[in-house]
């Protein structure tokens, strides 16, 4: 683009009114430019006028509140937390690690619904809180989840499965933990999500364990078929 | 550096390290001025403090792309604000791709400091009484670009004149606006970045 060219787009390129392609060539040109663009340049300020024409509107108090609760839960782009990384190869295999006793299972559970912090959703929660409570006094089995995300338990009762979790680790807004259960030919099999990580994480199986040998969680985009990934969380099926 | 950008870059170096309380006096600075613009844009309340809350939590995210050298935090929250509220009702034409845009406004040559300046100790009345003096088809123009997101050749096809014509009007509207408020201003337009560009280029 041309000097000429800026200088005579100036006032659309001020007012918003060029096309993408147009803007971006203009930025880049008054950057890169051995001209100074005088006129441009302050043509392009009085542009910032336009709104300041307009009668001031007060916003409502609500809307500052709604904003400051929303950055309080907004992770900044350059501090988003990071990603959980894969889970390093154990020093055994990890599918020959026993799971642990269930009266163990049960009592760490126990404890982390006793201690453990709870979030403020309410009816949700108590209701995820109850379900969790009730496959804890009826397991017949539980499975010793870890990994870099944090620590879980994988239980059983009466062919239904459900995972929970005390504080895994935080996720950027677009990301997801994906539960799997994987069979003994390997194949993973979706079985559900976690979006909100405060607090104890509750999560149903969508389908019984039956044969699976490996319970695992990956960190995704959104709901996949496949993982993308390598799990952040895994435990062994087998006793 | 004049004292609106060096202040302009201070609440942008308390917003890029976390602190919350500095988006609230940036919300406090210029929450007014943003609903107005997204409130003469989409046309309800409710939907333009979405806007400006959509655009504040943009800036609170992308802060740290921000340079205080190519424009005023005000000038980009501004644009932010505006493409929102565009993309809002601009559903006679593609949706805007806000990412693409918020890139774009993080380009953008910002008004000069001198500028900001002077538009800080200028009352909406006394802009909107510059506005009021541009003749009709320029501030038709001027409303078509700014508060209906019409690009200039968008405008000479609502208006029924030649492209040229309409970049034309928006042209001569600026120009006359900047006569008008310099006449009340009394704000000499030579920016201190333009002055130290032209030492550098010597």
């Amino acid at each position: 683009m041309t000097c000429e060219r800026i200088d005579d787009l100036a006032a659309a390129y001020g007012l918003g009114a060029v096309d993408p392609d147009e803007e971006r060539g203009i930025s880049e040109h008054l950057v890169s430019c051995d001209r100074p663009h005088v006129e441009a340049r302050d043509i392009i300020g009085v542009s910032t006028a336009v709104p300041a024409a307009l009668e001031p509107v007060a916003p409502s108090a609500e809307l500052r509140a709604r904003l400051m609760a929303t950055i309080a839960a907004t992770p900044q782009e350059h501090a988003a937390p990071a990603l959980p990384q894969p889970v390093p190869e154990p020093a055994r295999p990890w599918w020959r690690l026993a799971p642990l006793p269930t009266a163990l299972a049960a009592v760490a559970l126990a404890a982390a619904v006793g201690l453990g912090a709870w979030s403020l959703d309410l009816n949700r929660q108590l209701a995820e809180r109850d379900e969790a409570i009730r496959m804890v006094a009826a397991a017949d089995a539980a499975y010793a989840v870890s990994g870099s995300a944090g620590s879980g338990w994988v239980l059983e009762a009466d062919g239904q499965a459900i995972f929970l979790a005390d504080e895994l680790a935080e996720l950027p807004p677009d990301r997801i933990y994906e539960l799997w259960l994987i069979g003994p030919g390997g194949d993973p099999v979706a079985v559900g999500v976690i979006a909100d990580t405060d607090g104890v994480a509750v999560a149903p199986l969508e389908r019984a364990i039956g044969n699976a040998t490996t319970f695992a969680v990956t960190v995704e985009r959104g709901r996949v078929d496949a993982p993308t990934g390598d799990p952040v969380l895994v435990a062994p099926l087998e006793g | 550096m004049n004292d609106e950008r060096g202040a302009d870059a201070r609440l942008a170096d308390r917003i890029r390290a976390g602190q919350a309380d500095a988006l609230g006096e940036l919300y406090d600075r210029h929450a007014s001025t943003a609903l107005a613009t997204a409130l003469r844009v989409v046309g309800s309340r409710e939907e333009a403090e979405d806007v400006v809350h959509e655009a504040f939590v943009a800036v609170w995210r992308k802060i740290d792309r921000f340079d205080a050298a190519r424009g005023s935090l005000r000038a980009w929250l501004m644009t932010v604000v505006r493409n929102r509220a565009i993309d809002r009702v601009r559903a006679r034409r593609p949706r805007i791709d806000l990412d693409d845009a918020d890139e774009r406004s993080l380009l953008r040559t910002g008004p000069n400091p001198t500028w900001e300046a002077a538009l800080a100790q200028t009352s909406a009345a006394e802009i909107r009484a510059a506005m009021g003096s541009l003749p009709d088809e320029q501030r038709r123009a001027v409303e078509l670009a700014y508060f209906e997101g019409y690009t200039y050749r968008e405008v000479a096809d609502v208006t029924g004149v030649p492209p040229g014509t309409a970049n034309g009007r928006l042209r001569l509207a600026l120009a006359k606006l900047r006569e008008a408020l310099e006449g009340s201003t009394g704000a000499p337009l030579t920016a201190p970045e333009v002055a130290m560009h032209e030492e550098r280029s010597r």
